[in-house]
């Protein structure tokens, strides 16, 4: 199979694994067995809610619904929040919402990786050593421990005993970039401790099994320095197994994110999350869900190309599958 | 694989508390504790250690050990029925599907990356809210259905992650010899699966669950604590939940339930890795 129809297949899959989640979707808010438009307006009259049944085609069956619903969303049209009498638009939120959730997981990743890759290094620079074992317990323990635990005993000592950080909001770039740092802190804390474990046990391995290979053997007998041979000759190639591995945690930092979110109230896509469940408005849901859904699954497809074009063994190895 | 003579220590532990979790959870019923529901009017907001309460009480003078035993029987059952019955649906659909091959699988494997799709939270939130929905937003949900609501969100959610395992693990054994030679010796297909098939995939995702078991308890956790898993502090979600409103005056409400959880969930995934570190060191030798 040629290369150019091996992705055209990939991105067919791609949409198809979309259009299912997105019908699934608005099959699941036409199955409760509740009429959906008293729901979005627990307080408007009967003929305000025959109005919104023909506006976004509740009265037009199932699959006639999900029509409708993905024309608009293909054109930008992601619904309305009717809870306050249908002025604010679900895509206008999003637009705010989405760069304050996308520079959380930005910033969760970079400090990470950052912690995580020196602490990588060094437990498999020293594999099996005392150094290497403290490490290794104390990751299993925070890979263990929820974020949201984190965040709350964060809040408690930090926030509340000791008054050092602001512990709920947000601020944008313009209300100064210390401000903005202040409130960041506390949910990029708490949303990295599992990531930092699972990036330093992942790169541990990976740089133990690199350590073996004749090339390393190799650069010793050269007499080049060990600094030189872990950063050049082992990191670089375990480091897209890492990196790899950073971007497909993506679904999982989206979930927790929501949890961080609303603990914290930044506000983010999380927190949009949190209050259309809250205020029962099921399209913002449903359009949520489906922004999520899209944002992940192209990820995800954009790093297995990628990581196509930068180590060439992962894609043949794919192409084998 | 589970000769437990070199178990070490951690090992133990861990299943010593898992243990006395699932002896709280069975007969914590019958320990000579009032109701969790009490109010000690007289002790609120009592500190850890104090006489008569062992944990303490919280702000609404509920006690919290008896708190902590009632949330124990919520959060394990929840934890253990929907690990059950993702692994039971998801190992039948993925073993079929790999053993079947073709159409089937085609179908199957789309199915699981539908789930994949949508992160788990996202997932689990959106059908645990559509599917508690009630006509009128001031009439509670009944707390049982709560919990088989949360119950059939988590196993949907939990069956395309165990299901691609199986599938996978399936895949890797279904073309080994003594399948081929069961097959032309006349096995039906059916007898292969379970003779042959079952017994290799299990250890695997026996591993796995014991690491979704911790998946879900936090998966409940954080549900409870957007607001939509079990109400009136009955899991450890609801207790921490609750707890976060007196976050300033009695932190222990808070730091209880957390402690316990995260005990649980280091347990759980430190006897799924010991798990699956014995099977890996046994595939090597094969």
């Amino acid at each position: 199979m040629s290369k150019f129809n091996f992705w055209l297949q990939r991105a067919a899959q791609v949409i198809i694994v979309l259009l299912i989640v997105t019908f699934g979707a608005s099959l699941l808010l036409r199955l409760i067995p509740v009429d959906l438009a008293t729901i979005l307006i627990p307080n408007g009259s009967e003929s305000e809610r025959e109005i919104l049944r023909n506006e976004i085609g509740l009265n037009k069956g199932p699959i006639g619904y999900y029509l409708q619903w993905l024309g608009d969303f293909v054109q930008g049209d992601l619904g309305k929040i009717y809870f306050s009498g249908g002025t604010e638009t679900v895509s206008d939120h999003l637009a705010k919402a989405m760069p304050r959730s996308l520079l959380l997981m930005a910033y969760t990743q970079v400090f990470a990786l950052s912690v995580a890759i020196p602490l990588g290094v060094i437990s498999a620079y020293r594999a099996g050593r005392r150094t290497d074992r403290i490490i290794s317990n104390i990751l299993f323990v925070m890979a263990s421990i929820p974020g949201f635990a984190i965040a709350l005993i964060l809040i408690i000592v930090v926030g509340v005993k000791l008054a050092w950080l602001p512990t709920l909001g947000y601020a944008t770039y313009s209300e100064g970039i210390w401000e903005h740092f202040k409130h960041m802190l506390m949910p990029v804390l708490s949303l990295s401790f599992g990531l930092i474990a699972t990036y330093t046990r992942l790169l541990r391995a990976d740089m133990i099994a690199s350590l073996r290979e004749d090339y390393v053997t190799m650069a010793m007998s050269k007499g080049l320095s060990d600094r030189r041979i872990l950063w050049k000759h082992v990191f670089r190639p375990s480091s897209i197994t890492l990196f790899t591995s950073a971007a497909l945690s993506m679904g999982g930092l989206i979930g927790g994110a929501i949890v961080i979110e609303s603990i914290f109230a930044t506000y983010g896509v999380g927190f949009e999350i949190f209050a259309a469940i809250a205020g029962r408005q099921y399209i913002s849901l449903q359009s949520c869900v489906a922004v999520i859904s899209l944002f992940y699954v192209f990820f995800n497809l954009v790093v297995d190309i990628g990581s196509g074009f930068v180590d060439p063994r992962t894609r043949d190895r794919r192409a084998n599958v | 694989m589970f000769n437990n003579s070199k178990f070490t220590k951690p090992t133990w532990l861990s299943i010593s508390w898992l243990g006395l979790m699932l002896f709280l959870a069975v007969f914590g019923s019958l320990l000579p504790f009032k109701s969790w529901k009490f109010v000690y009017e007289d002790d609120l907001g009592v500190v850890p250690f104090s006489p008569g309460h062992i944990l303490g009480t919280d702000n609404n003078g509920y006690d919290l050990l008896a708190s902590l035993i009632a949330g124990t029987r919520m959060s394990i059952f929840i934890a253990v029925t929907a690990v059950s019955l993702g692994g039971l649906i998801g190992s039948a659909l993925g073993i079929t599907a790999a053993f079947v091959r073709g159409k089937v699988d085609t179908v199957m494997s789309t199915l699981f990356n539908v789930g994949l799709a949508v992160p788990n939270l996202v997932l689990a939130l959106a059908l645990v809210s559509v599917l508690a929905t009630n006509v009128d937003i001031n009439q509670s949900v009944p707390t049982w259905r709560r919990v088989m609501v949360l119950i059939v969100s988590l196993t949907i959610v939990l069956i395309p992650i165990l299901g691609r395992i199986a599938r996978g693990a399936t895949l890797s054994w279904s073309g080994r010899d003594f399948v081929t030679a069961a097959r032309s010796m006349g096995m039906r297909d059916r007898q292969i699966i379970m003779k042959h098939i079952v017994p290799n995939v299990l250890p695997a995702l026996i591993a796995v669950a014991f690491l979704a078991v911790g998946v879900v308890i936090i998966a409940e956790a954080s549900l409870s604590i957007l607001g939509v898993g079990i109400p009136d502090g009955a899991s450890w979600g609801g207790m921490i939940a609750r707890g976060r409103n007196d976050l300033e005056y009695s932190p222990h409400v808070l730091y209880i339930p957390v402690i316990f959880l995260a005990i649980t969930v280091i347990s759980t995934n430190q006897i799924g890795e010991v798990l699956r570190s014995k099977l890996d060191s046994r595939e090597a030798k094969v």
